[in-house]
């Protein structure tokens, strides 16, 4: 921790059953079950989802498609087999683009796990964070029903949707 | 049909459900932009409007009942016809005042609302299941607080044994039934509120007990929900201003 403010976690949240787990953003909070629960708070809102994890940011090793041209970059030191979670962001094109879950990895570096990960896809930068330091929600009925499925019911407009009232607009009203 | 009898004290138990949840809201949304860190000032805006959510369900019911209009119960309504219970009107306090109140009141109504979605009113029943997945969201969220301000440091405990101390006998009152309404139990529309209160003490108070805070006895405990506070008064005053000031306002 660091002054006065809370640690700061990486949230990822899965949207449906069948989709891969993105990373959305982050939270600032004291602890991991607290940043969970902010994370529903501030991610989840709207529209729906089905699962979310939540990791201490300082646990994400990562590195972009241009550190990667340095053949040292994925050089980290070794520790015990584990396994890691790699995601890749794919591209810049868009003003909100997520990394992606490419997969879950045994190796005994997040550098490994990213050399790995690189096998299967391209990305313009990758983070891997070691699995046990992901907390997410139980896979239950009960959590998804309480957690997540009063947003299905809500209206959900991106927010281009709300015009400006000027007025005109209150004089026709 | 439903028996005029049946009818007049179910609009006024679903009116006093929904001045809670109004009250509540207001007091929560008092921490827009004032709350302790941006995340939790995200969080309680989404509790108050969640709140605020479930007071229209329950005046909708009401309006298919007396075709009273939502906005105008909430917006024009005088203090002295508010059946809030007291817990909710109290200021907001700090931010242990406001995460206990919520606790208390969260797990009363979790308690009440299990119950509820098997009331015999089907339309009841239906939105208290609804109301319930959300209000099981809302506990997780109001006992965390509650574990970590009592087992924190020395003044967050203190700050919470504090509010614990002062708001313990007002949400007692959430048990005390309104006129009438045992007629409603009778016929299984509404869950028995003083067979709730034993299965309350012991939820809130092992929990209480768990996390090292001490269950206050005794206390003054509100007989009616036609008894308030002055800060009824200048809560109400506040929302209700713009509604009162221009009342075919439109567009804002």
């Amino acid at each position: 921790m660091w002054g006065t403010e809370w640690p700061r976690w990486e949230v990822i949240k899965q949207d449906t059953e069948r989709s891969l787990p993105q990373m959305v953003g982050s939270v600032h909070a004291a602890d991991p079950e607290h940043a969970l629960l902010l994370a529903r708070h501030v991610f989840v809102r709207r529209p729906s989802a089905y699962a979310l994890f939540v990791a201490p940011a300082e646990a994400f090793f990562h590195v972009t498609q241009e550190a990667l041209k340095d053949p040292k970059a994925l050089e980290v030191p070794e520790g015990e087999e584990e396994a890691y979670w790699v995601f890749a962001k794919r591209s810049h094109r868009r003003s909100m683009v997520y990394g992606d879950l490419v997969g879950r990895f045994l190796a005994k570096s997040p550098g490994e796990a990213v050399k790995e990960a690189l096998l299967q896809t391209q990305g313009v930068a990758f983070w891997a964070v070691p699995e046990r330091v992901i907390l997410g929600t139980e896979p239950k009925a009960e959590v998804i029903e309480s957690w997540f499925a009063p947003a299905k019911d809500k209206t959900y407009r991106l927010q281009s949707y709300y015009g400006l009232i000027t007025a005109k607009e209150v004089e026709d009203a | 049909m439903l028996d005029p009898y049946l009818k007049e004290a179910l609009v006024g138990k679903l009116t006093a459900l929904a001045d809670d949840e109004v009250v509540l809201a207001q007091r929560l949304s008092e921490w827009v932009a004032h709350a302790p860190i941006l995340e939790e000032d995200i969080a309680i805006a989404n509790l108050a409007q969640d709140e605020l959510g479930h007071a229209k369900l329950y005046l909708e019911l009401r309006q298919e009942l007396d075709g009273s209009d939502p906005d105008q119960v909430v917006f024009l309504r005088d203090p002295l016809d508010y059946g809030n219970a007291v817990l909710v009107e109290l200021p907001r306090g700090n931010w242990a005042f406001t995460m206990v109140r919520q606790y208390l009141f969260d797990a009363y109504e979790g308690l009440w609302l299990r119950e509820a979605a098997s009331s015999r009113y089907a339309p009841l029943a239906e939105v208290a299941a609804r109301i319930l997945k959300e209000e099981r969201f809302h506990l997780k969220h109001s006992s965390l607080w509650v574990e970590r301000l009592a087992l924190g440091t020395e003044e967050s405990h203190r700050r919470a044994q504090e509010a614990l101390d002062l708001l313990f006998p007002y949400a007692r009152q959430l048990f005390r039934p309104l006129e009438g309404e045992e007629a409603l139990v009778e016929a299984g529309f509404v869950p028995d509120l003083k067979a709730l209160e034993g299965p309350y003490l012991e939820e809130v108070g092992s929990f209480l007990k768990g996390v090292g805070l001490r269950v206050p006895e005794g206390g003054y405990v509100p007989k009616s929900r036609k008894e308030h506070t002055e800060h009824l008064w200048s809560l109400l005053a506040e929302m209700q201003s713009v509604a009162r000031w221009d009342r075919e306002a439109k567009a804002w």
